[in-house]
């Protein structure tokens, strides 16, 4: 008996056990199931998204790893790069969009796994500190400069930047470190400062509000492709014969700047250029989208849209307005080309307004099919979507079902510089997206 | 102690343990509900790999020799961009001058058919013209993707002055 007792006491912790073993592979398959659908579920997103991927952190705490990679250029090319990449993830180019409340305490930790020290610098920043200490300019013995700022040693070195983020808007952030040529190489970032508490605006302005379905950043970059094969076969650069050859948004070039977020074959280069919306309407679409210019090149970079101008409402992270502090005056201007200059920022308001009120019914306007308009990137001003009416789709060839998803408009938009607006010489590419207009009623297939 | 020498089923003559039936029962079940959402997984994980698959860069373009020998080009990527609004064909110059030909003949763009459904686009937005092209660059059209035609995922057919190139990936 007692022996049967212990054995029975034995077969219930057995099947206790087993339970709890059940209990373990159903829990875990319920979790992988559910881990299976929503990593699907997210996949998708990813795979089709379009506009700002902000990376934040309730502590506004990131680590940043300085690595090498590659891009691939739309000729064919593929580009030795340095650049930031999220600690946890994988090298990037460009770095991730940083983006932080005004007022409110940033770290940014950088790892640093390149053959030399490297650093970053946040340029409009005030009070940095790397380590604890002021950063600032790191001298040799000799007295010359070694770095803007404190660097984080070669290959497994690393260094800590605590600072409060300054007035809202938009930053550069970059190598301090022998800048010339880091930069060159792909170390460089965008840092977005919203307004405390108010988070759909650039800045402390209410007339700077826009809509955060549309929100871009374009970072604007250049790529001299002699420089980085010296780089990689660790030979002498030859500075004096600086060609850029490549002419980036977001470190890619058209037409891979139409290509959505973390678009499969350019696994390295995650942001795309896409700007999507709709026409301004007081009541259902009354606010702009925001594009975030960045230069992190050598030289201007005099960006066009086509089709519509754009309103500058701040500059380097400022607000554009009078000094007046009860009613400071608005001092933001509509551009038909947005200059930006090397290390600048500039954010511009954007919608697309239909001034003339076209209807094909009560105002028409006399239409003619173009021959070649719809042939070449760049040749007219817009990309003729066959009727002047936004949504309205005329008559096509008996072959064409329609000649487009809804009746949208694409406008083209570029660098007016227009040798950057190429892949290696090649016309059209280099730094060139489209922005896309779709009629007020949205376009059901995309 | 006594728990390591306890053999798997009861002594013999000894009365059967009421629970048996009921773990058996529980056991049958418990595999069942196991063996559904194993089979789940395995069916979500292969759908999962079938869109990666089919969104998988490295999933060979077809080639057409062909194709190439007249036209000059090989057809490198088809890809759905513009939020599905456009789409963009890359192809490697072979042959510069039936490559410049071949990207200079706009009245008649090769033609996107959708293999999964009926569609297809031939409005295309071309490089300039004018440039040199240079023999194993990449250069590109840009597509209205008329109606939708082309989704990510599924493959398009290309035609060109009577030559096809079929099952093409688009990413």
């Amino acid at each position: 008996m007692r022996l049967n007792r212990t054995r029975a006491r034995t077969r219930d912790a057995a099947s206790a056990a087993r339970l709890r073993r059940r209990s373990g592979i159903l829990a875990a398959v319920g979790a992988l199931v559910a881990a299976v659908a929503i990593g699907s579920t997210a996949g998708a997103q990813a795979a089709t998204s379009e506009g700002l991927l902000c990376q934040t952190d309730p502590h506004q705490t990131f680590s940043l790893t300085a690595r090498t990679g590659y891009i691939s250029t739309p000729d064919g090319n593929s580009i030795y790069m340095w650049g930031y990449g999220m600690s946890s993830g994988q090298f990037q180019l460009p770095g991730p969009v940083l983006c932080v409340t005004s007022g409110q305490p940033v770290t940014v930790i950088l790892h640093n796994t390149l053959t030399e020290p490297t650093s970053i610098v946040f340029p409009g920043q005030k009070a940095v500190k790397a380590n604890g200490n002021p950063a600032q300019p790191q001298l040799d013995t000799g007295g010359s400069l070694t770095s803007m700022v404190q660097a984080a040693d070669a290959t497994d070195g690393s260094v800590t930047y605590t600072f409060t983020a300054g007035s809202p808007g938009t930053y550069l952030y970059s190598s301090g470190t022998d800048v010339t040529k880091q930069q060159q190489m792909g170390l460089y970032g965008a840092l977005v400062v919203r307004p405390a508490g108010a988070a759909g605006q650039v800045n402390d302005r209410t007339d700077s509000a826009f809509s955060p379905q549309h929100e871009y950043v374009f970072l604007l970059s250049e790529v001299d492709p002699e420089v980085h094969l010296a780089v990689e076969r660790s030979q002498p650069v030859d500075w004096s014969a600086y060609n850029a050859r490549y002419y980036l948004i977001n470190g890619r070039s058209m037409p891979d700047t139409l290509a959505p977020n973390n678009a499969s074959w350019l696994p390295s280069q995650p942001y795309g250029a896409l700007v999507h919306i709709k026409p301004w309407d007081a009541a259902t679409n009354p606010l702009p989208a925001v594009i975030r210019y960045l230069n992190a090149g050598r030289v201007s970079y005099p960006f066009h849209p086509h089709g519509s101008d754009e309103r500058v409402v701040n500059k380097d992270g400022h607000a554009l307005q009078g000094t007046s502090s009860t009613a400071p005056q608005d001092l933001s201007y509509l551009k038909y080309d947005i200059d930006v200059m090397p290390g600048q920022t500039v954010d511009a308001l954007m919608d697309w307004r239909d001034v003339e009120h076209w209807d094909a019914t009560t105002n028409p306007i006399p239409t003619q099919l173009p021959v070649i308009t719809d042939q070449l990137l760049v040749g007219a001003d817009t990309w003729f979507s066959e009727s002047p009416y936004l949504g309205t789709k005329g008559s096509y060839p008996a072959n064409i079902t329609v000649n487009n998803e809804c009746g949208e408009y694409y406008h083209v938009a570029h660098s007016h510089a227009l040798q950057q607006a190429t892949n290696y010489g090649a016309a059209f590419g280099g730094m060139m997206t489209v922005f896309r207009i779709d009629p007020a009623a949205g376009c059901p297939t995309s | 102690m006594s728990t390591t020498t306890i053999p798997a089923g009861p002594p013999a003559g000894a009365p059967a343990p009421a629970p048996r039936p009921e773990r058996g029962t529980w056991s049958r079940t418990a595999l069942a509900v196991v063996a559904v959402l194993v089979v789940a997984v395995l069916g979500l994980l292969g759908a999962r790999a079938l869109r990666a698959g089919d969104d998988d860069p490295g999933r060979p373009v077809p080639q057409s020799a062909e194709m190439e020998t007249a036209l000059g080009v090989r057809i490198s990527r088809v890809a759905v961009v513009g939020d599905g609004g456009l789409v963009t064909v890359s192809y490697v110059v072979l042959d510069v001058d039936k490559a410049s030909r071949f990207q200079a003949d706009t009245k008649h763009p090769p033609v996107l058919r959708s293999e999964a459904r009926d569609g297809s686009t031939n409005r295309v937005s071309v490089m300039r013209q004018g440039h040199i092209n240079r023999a194993g660059a990449t250069y590109y059209f840009v597509y209205q993707n008329t109606g939708g035609a082309l989704r990510a995922g599924e493959d398009a057919t290309i035609e060109y002055a009577g030559l096809r190139l079929e099952h093409v990936p688009v990413l």
